[in-house]
């Protein structure tokens, strides 16, 4: 059996500070609107909102471990974001359903999942197959032109990381995939990840079809800690039904026990769409053949099976991966190395690793920042 | 090549890391103005179809919407056409209207309503066919986007199911 080398020595705390200092200028630019509001509590959560940010992108930058500190922020994403958005829709409405009148006036905000199967609709009769308005207006500021400006935007920064930096859905089953220790079940058939494939080409040709979007309608699991349709009839009880049972099942249960995310690894329709865009991001992960020891540690690591033992053998990952790192932490042999395409694989994989958390980071401060800092100053605002 | 191939490549991460940087100050705003500016709308469904012509009624106004079709078969949604009146706080207890949806000079549908003084409280609306133009409706509140009453900030609108065939 071959030698497991030592894992990469910690950075200086000086030179940690200083590849971190732009992502504290950052920050602060991004918060300094909050620290001038008047509200003590809106402070407070900035402040907190910078320090933690900043404090994970130090730790990545002293322990050159990625997943482990984007796990913190990604799974406080994941928790917070219900709290301030159930916050918001209970101090506007009462209540977590939607009137059938909040539709028809276009006061509901919109969900960057049904962008998939908002396309043939479109394509054909130019219309938006989701409730809402087209520009922001002051009941509904989540417009579609400013969530689909936020995805196009995040598409071209993080491309399929996007699930990895961006989705506050994901962030509730990676928080529930950390608490136990160990997986309780470990062998999962790789051809589970095709299923969100097949999700996705349904929801679409469904969405198509039937002018309505049929994941969130049928689907969506994350609707029971957002907000769904009034249960008013059979049908409405029924979808109620499968929201919940897909919530517990996917999203609590199976990540508790394969500590893996396993919605968006079976079902997610958007993340299979965001794969697509896999191609043409300028960041990836590749396994440096003549270091691997095909000890699987990658492939046992990864949260959405993203690497097979074939993808191992040529040493790349699959379409479905986000970049998330756990990889590359896991390898005892660091063969798993972050790359940017045309360059030679494991020639500056340091470099790689900086230029990309540099704009994941920032998207992930300005985006999943400011959601972070909305919840908690609700919170503090029940304390103060 | 390989040369080139890596210069590219690290232009290229350098340039995500400056769109990462631009994004909330800049392109953030001309990507939505972009969505924006391709000019889809939200589904008529949720919004209603265009206004066909109105009708001034004292103190209120009455608009007869163009008529929302099945755009085929599998379309979820039924043919149905919007009626809307507002201001509601103009309107009279109990509303009853007899229309002329299509124009050609004979009332339609007789539709009645009456407007709890709880604006919390669920209407209902009846419409009575006069022509065979729509289908009839009793009591209905909020079944669905086809067959549905609701206030909409000062506006109730109803919307009744097309006959089949119309």
């Amino acid at each position: 059996m071959a030698e497991k080398s030592l894992p990469a020595p910690p950075r200086s705390v000086g030179r940690s500070i200083l590849l971190t200092l732009p992502v504290l200028l950052w920050s602060l630019l991004m918060f300094s609107r909050a620290f001038q509001m008047p509200g003590r509590a809106q402070q407070l959560a900035a402040a907190v909102t910078l320090v933690f940010m900043v404090g994970l992108f130090f730790l990545m930058m002293r322990t050159r471990e990625t997943y482990r500190w984007r796990r913190w922020f990604f799974a406080s994403l994941g928790f917070l974001f219900p709290v301030g958005f159930l916050w918001q829709l209970y101090a506007l409405r009462g209540s977590m359903s939607i009137p059938i009148e909040k539709m028809l006036s276009g006061d509901t905000p919109f969900c960057f999942l049904a962008i998939p199967m908002m396309l043939i609709p479109a394509a054909l009769t130019r219309t938006v197959i989701f409730p809402g308005s087209i520009l922001p207006t002051a009941s509904n500021p989540h417009s579609i032109a400013v969530m689909v400006g936020l995805w196009f935007a995040a598409t071209l920064i993080l491309g399929k990381a996007w699930c990895a930096y961006g989705c506050f859905f994901g962030g509730i089953e990676e928080g529930f995939a950390a608490f136990p220790k160990k997986a309780r079940i470990k062998d999962i058939n790789p051809r589970w990840r095709w299923a969100p494939w097949a999700v996705l080409a349904a929801v679409v040709l469904l969405a198509g079809a039937t002018f309505e979007p049929v994941y969130c309608t049928w689907l969506c699991p994350f609707k029971t800690v957002t907000e769904y349709a009034e249960v008013r009839s059979i049908e409405s009880a029924i979808q109620a039904g499968i929201f919940l049972s897909l919530f517990f099942g996917l999203v609590v249960i199976l990540p508790f026990l394969t500590k893996k995310r396993t919605q968006c690894a079976f079902l997610c329709p958007f993340g299979a769409f965001q794969s697509l865009f896999s191609k043409i991001h300028i960041f990836d992960i590749r396994i440096q053949r003549d270091k691997c020891l095909d000890c699987v540690a990658c492939r046992r690591s990864c949260p959405t099976l993203a690497l097979t033992d074939e993808s191992v053998a040529q040493g790349k990952t699959l379409l479905e991966c986000m970049r998330c790192g756990a990889c590359v932490d896991a390898c005892p042999k660091q063969a798993a190395v972050w790359h940017i395409k045309g360059t030679e694989a494991g020639a500056h994989p340091e470099r790689a690793r900086l230029l990309f958390l540099y704009g994941a980071w920032a998207f992930a401060t300005m985006f999943g920042g400011s959601i972070l800092a909305n919840s908690l100053e609700r919170i503090v605002g029940l304390v103060m | 090549m390989n040369r080139l191939k890596s210069i590219l490549g690290q232009l290229a991460a350098a340039l995500t890391v400056l769109a990462a940087v631009l994004t909330p100050f800049l392109l953030m705003d001309r990507f939505a103005h972009g969505v924006a500016a391709t000019g889809v709308q939200v589904d008529p469904v949720y919004t209603g179809p265009p206004p066909r012509f109105t009708l001034d009624r004292p103190g209120y106004r009455i608009t007869v919407h163009e008529p929302l079709r099945k755009r085929w078969a599998l379309d979820r949604i039924s043919s149905y056409v919007q009626i809307t009146w507002a201001p509601a706080a103009a309107l009279p207890p109990e509303v009853s209207e007899s229309l002329d949806l299509n124009g050609d000079g004979a009332p339609d549908v007789a539709v009645h309503f009456a407007i709890p003084r709880d604006l919390t409280a669920a209407l209902r609306f009846d419409a009575q066919p006069l022509t065979g133009l729509t289908e009839p409706v009793r009591g209905a509140s909020r079944d669905n986007f086809s067959r549905i009453i609701a206030r909409l900030g000062d506006r109730i609108i109803v919307r009744i199911p097309l006959a089949s065939g119309h």
